[in-house]
């Protein structure tokens, strides 16, 4: 998982020139270009209203959700342009999964949350049995609610809510996870159980992680992106950018200057 | 009331005023006292405002026991006679009404009950997907136009949905609607029959404005209830990949059930009362519909139209007002029970409610 | 190119399982039957949902062009102000009789409910305001009939008052109550905490707070509602119809018989169809919803204005 080894493949996802744009051109991403290689986790920090937010949801589509933005740009899945106008957007967010800030577990059992996903996609019975498994397992829940999977999942703690948020975007076997803050409402026990599960998972798949924590961004990725003022100031492997950050921006984030 | 001695500054400036509380308190601070009997009423009064929707309910209920021949007559103090309902007998609940010599009532309950559930149901499927609509499908732009029209549907006066029902749509169904229905669809129970009217007038019409009356309530709540869903939830099930229908029955629906079924009661409650347009359009007459086309009679729109006739026999009024009594419970009961599953909602709306 | 995991292997398949490169290029134009039909049922959802508004605005736009097609071509401002009783056709009687009506009733209303809803906002515990909401809820729910009965037994045989505009006055005003009572209950209460803290943490005394505090921050909602009760009082028309008779001059005073307009369409409605067509009773229709619909906006625009005044407070 050294960034070097993951070069060498074509990019899961490739972003080109991603412009957003508010009501009365208030810019909020600015041209930004980046791809994002096979089994590697991103972080994606910046200062808050830098866009990190705008652009990880411009990943998946979600951007289209909120009234009066415009998207311009193109955002490449596996070469093709997930704006392209004869895609649905449904189709997208199937292959690239995300995970928001606070838990959001639906008030339905672990396991009807689990198989939300692949209930939609309409799996066979024992089919999603085994996903539901496999997906708990490898978002590290399995072991904690095997044992009864028809409780409900409001009495799961806020960590294991979060975990059960991972395992039910990854039922439907994504090969992109976009996590929005997703440790920022959570205590750091419940937090070190995710960032765990985050190591493991980066070796499958794609991750796209925004985080406010530089510290979080030292523990897990591989590479980091700063964001700031929607532009995007500086990509490089983790180590690179927190020990040698070479734009002044980026310096004064890092030891703090900002936030 | 201020047994506690009134706490002193450090200082030993003038003693603060004591703490006041959410209630009529003694004087703050000032060395002048009010004379007891004056404290008590003080605290009291205030609180009698509040009393008086409860006070005009009872008024309601005991006016209409009295007239139905309930009383309670002290003699002195020792003998009292209680004077009950006039008793009607089992006759009371049958299909007889033929004042001023039976008295049975089950053709209003019948009737009644036989224009407001098909109205409730209409208006529930059309007000849910109305209020789907709004929520997942339509622009803000336009629904925060579209909205309020619907709302506006409850402002327009009965009498004035009466006359309209009776000039334009009962002629339409009369001559258009209803020969058709009776050409095509004459095999199916209760479209058959009699030969619908050409005057239109009967159930047809008014389950139609029924429904219209009962549809902004319906509307409103379901919508309000939608709206209530958090928003991130709804997002994470379309980050899941559904569709904005599928999110919609999977996730909004279920979260919203209570406003749901406030709407289904308070709607159903609507229609039941509904009055002077039903008068209306409805064709009354006590007796039972023999299809779909014929006129019946409700509750409410027999009391109203039948009081002039009522008036000066006792036993007519008694019998009347024992029917009022049971539109009155049903009435409560229904609302009460209906506001029961309102969790949040906008206030000045559902104050109109 | 180095196998990646696809998305679209079945199921059972272990995720590193090598995958032909083609499953790719399937991944978003996906147009297995089921998806098709998924994606399909949300666009006709898409279309049909939003056409149902038309079942709801449709009749409301028919009855208002109806209304005013039949009624605006015979309304002349001689009718309308006309208080000659030996024409039948006057309006002026009507409109100032009811206009007479309402103002009362609104009066007596807002005394009844104003003063009860600040002091269930003000002075009753959770537990005992939750009964009066309970009961201001049943009263609204009381359908407009059974108003009508009591205001019939109590004021036109029990006071023996027989059927005059003071019975009619009383009982529409009784109708009202709840929801004057129930606005102000909610003005007050949601005065926002920080003020009403702030002001009991001063010293300031009940009266004085409600008086100088509250009641500038809750005028515009308590106005609102009157508005809207009056708007609701305006097109009710069983208390009126049981409680008075028309009657073809101005009331001379309050215990003789007055013409509402909504008991005069019910009238013109149920009398014999020798009275020559129902230009009036649709005449008075249209003034009827002009004024019902003013009013219903007007309550719209208020409250959207208040919210967003009350947002810039403690919100």
């Amino acid at each position: 998982m050294s960034a070097g080894a993951a070069e060498s493949s074509p990019p899961v996802v490739s972003v080109q020139q991603l412009v957003v744009t508010a009501k009365k051109k208030q810019p909020i991403l600015r041209g930004i270009s980046l791809d994002f290689p096979a089994r590697s986790l991103t972080a994606v920090v910046g200062p808050s209203g830098c866009g990190k937010t705008t652009f990880v949801r411009s990943l998946n589509r979600m951007v289209e959700l909120t009234p009066g933005l415009k998207v311009e740009g193109v955002v490449n899945y596996l070469g093709q342009n997930i704006y392209d106008p004869r895609v649905n957007p449904v189709l997208v967010r199937r292959r690239i999964g995300m995970v928001f800030q606070r838990p959001t577990v639906f008030p339905m059992s672990v396991f009807e949350n689990a198989a939300f996903g692949l209930r939609l996609i309409h799996e066979a019975e024992d089919e999603i049995d085994a996903a539901v498994e496999e997906a708990l397992q490898r978002a590290g829940l399995w072991d904690e609610v095997r044992d009864d999977l028809n409780r409900p999942a409001l009495a799961l703690s806020g960590g294991q809510q979060q975990r059960l948020c991972i395992a039910r975007a990854l039922a439907v076997r994504p090969r992109v996870l976009l996590m929005d803050e997703p440790t920022s409402a959570l205590d750091p026990a419940a937090t070190q159980r995710v960032e765990a599960t985050m190591q493991r998972l980066k070796e499958e798949i794609v991750i796209v992680l925004v985080t406010h924590n530089v510290g979080q961004a030292a523990r897990v990725s591989d590479r980091t992106a700063f964001l700031h003022s929607g532009h995007l100031v500086e990509l490089g492997p983790t180590a690179d950018i927190l020990e040698r950050p070479r734009d002044p921006l980026t310096q004064q984030f890092i030891t703090g200057r900002f936030e | 009331m201020e047994q506690t001695p009134a706490p002193q500054d450090p200082e030993g400036r003038e003693p603060l005023p004591p703490p006041s509380s959410s209630g009529p308190s003694a004087p703050a601070g000032a060395p002048r006292t009010r004379p007891p009997i004056l404290r008590t009423v003080g605290r009291i009064v205030p609180f009698i405002p509040a009393l008086v929707p409860a006070a005009i309910v009872a008024a309601i209920v005991y006016s209409l026991l009295h007239a139905a021949g309930f009383s309670i007559a002290l003699h002195n103090w020792r003998t009292w006679q209680i004077s009950l309902p006039t008793n009607f007998g089992w006759e009371f609940f049958g299909s007889n009404w033929n004042p001023p010599y039976s008295w049975g009532i089950a053709v209003f309950v019948v009737g009644s009950f036989l224009t407001a559930v098909p109205a409730l149901l209409f208006s529930m499927l059309i007000g849910l997907g109305i209020a789907i609509a709004s929520v997942a499908y339509l622009p803000r732009l336009v629904t925060r136009f579209l909205d309020p029209f619907v709302d506006l549907l409850a402002g327009i006066p009965s009498v004035i949905y009466g006359i309209w029902g009776y000039l334009v749509i009962a002629p339409y169904f009369g001559t258009v609607l209803n020969p058709y229905l009776y050409e095509h669809l004459r095999f199916v129970p209760g479209l058959g029959g009699t030969m619908p009217p050409s005057s239109g007038l009967g159930l047809p019409v008014g389950i139609f404005l029924l429904t219209l009356m009962a549809l902004p309530i319906t509307t409103l709540l379901i919508r309000d209830s939608l709206r209530s869903v958090p928003r991130d939830l709804w997002e994470s099930g379309l980050a899941l990949g559904a569709t904005r229908w599928e999110a919609m029955r999977r996730i909004s629906i279920p979260h919203a059930k209570g406003g749901i079924v406030s709407a289904g009661f308070l709607g159903f409650g609507r229609a039941f009362g509904e009055t002077v347009a039903i008068a209306m359009v409805l064709n009354l007459v006590a007796v039972y519909p023999t299809n779909f086309y014929g006129g019946t009679a409700t509750i409410a729109a027999e009391m109203f139209s039948i009081l002039d006739s009522a008036y000066g026999n006792s036993q007519f009024l008694a019998a009347l007002s024992e029917m009022a009594l049971i539109l009155v419970v049903i009435s409560l009961a229904v609302n009460v029970v209906g506001r029961l599953f309102i969790s949040r909602l906008s206030a000045t709306e559902i104050a109109g409610l | 190119m180095v196998p990646t995991p696809s998305a679209d292997a079945p199921l059972g398949t272990p995720i590193a399982a090598p995958v032909p490169a083609l499953a790719a290029q399937d991944v978003l134009f996906d147009r297995s039957a089921r998806t098709t039909w998924r994606l399909g049922f949300d666009r006709w959802a898409g279309w049909l949902l939003p056409l149902l508004f038309l079942v709801a605005i449709l009749p409301i736009l028919d009855l208002v062009w109806y209304i005013s097609k039949t009624a605006i071509p015979t309304l002349t401002w001689e009718i309308l102000t006309s208080f000659n009783y030996r024409t039948v056709d006057a309006l002026g009687v009507p409109i100032v009789s009811t206009v007479e009506v309402l103002a009362l009733s609104t009066a007596f209303a807002v005394l009844l409910g104003v003063f009860g809803g600040i002091a269930t906002a003000e002075f009753l515990s959770d537990r005992s305001a939750g009964w009066v909401r309970v009961s201001a809820n049943m009263l609204a729910g009381t359908p407009s009939v059974v108003l009508g009965y009591f205001g019939f037994f109590t004021f036109c045989i029990y006071a023996g008052w027989g059927y005059v505009m003071m019975a009619g006055v009383l009982t529409l005003a009784f109708f009202m109550t709840p929801y004057i009572f129930r606005i102000a209950d909610l003005a007050y209460t949601s005065i926002p905490r920080p003020i009403r803290e702030a002001a009991y943490g001063s010293g300031t005394r009940p009266h004085q707070y409600i008086v100088k505090v509250a009641t500038p921050i809750a005028f515009p909602q308590v106005l609102n509602g009157i508005f809207l009760a009056m708007a609701i009082g305006l097109g009710e028309t069983a208390p009126i119809v049981l409680t008075t008779t028309g009657s073809k001059i101005l009331p001379p005073n309050l215990f003789a018989p007055v013409t509402y307009m909504t008991a005069l369409i019910w009238a013109d409605f149920s009398s014999p169809s020798g009275s020559g067509g129902y230009d009036v009773a649709l005449q008075c229709a249209f003034l009827l919803v002009v004024a019902v619909v003013g009013l219903n906006i007007l309550v719209r625009v208020i409250s959207a204005r208040y919210r967003k005044r009350l947002e810039g407070l403690y919100q």
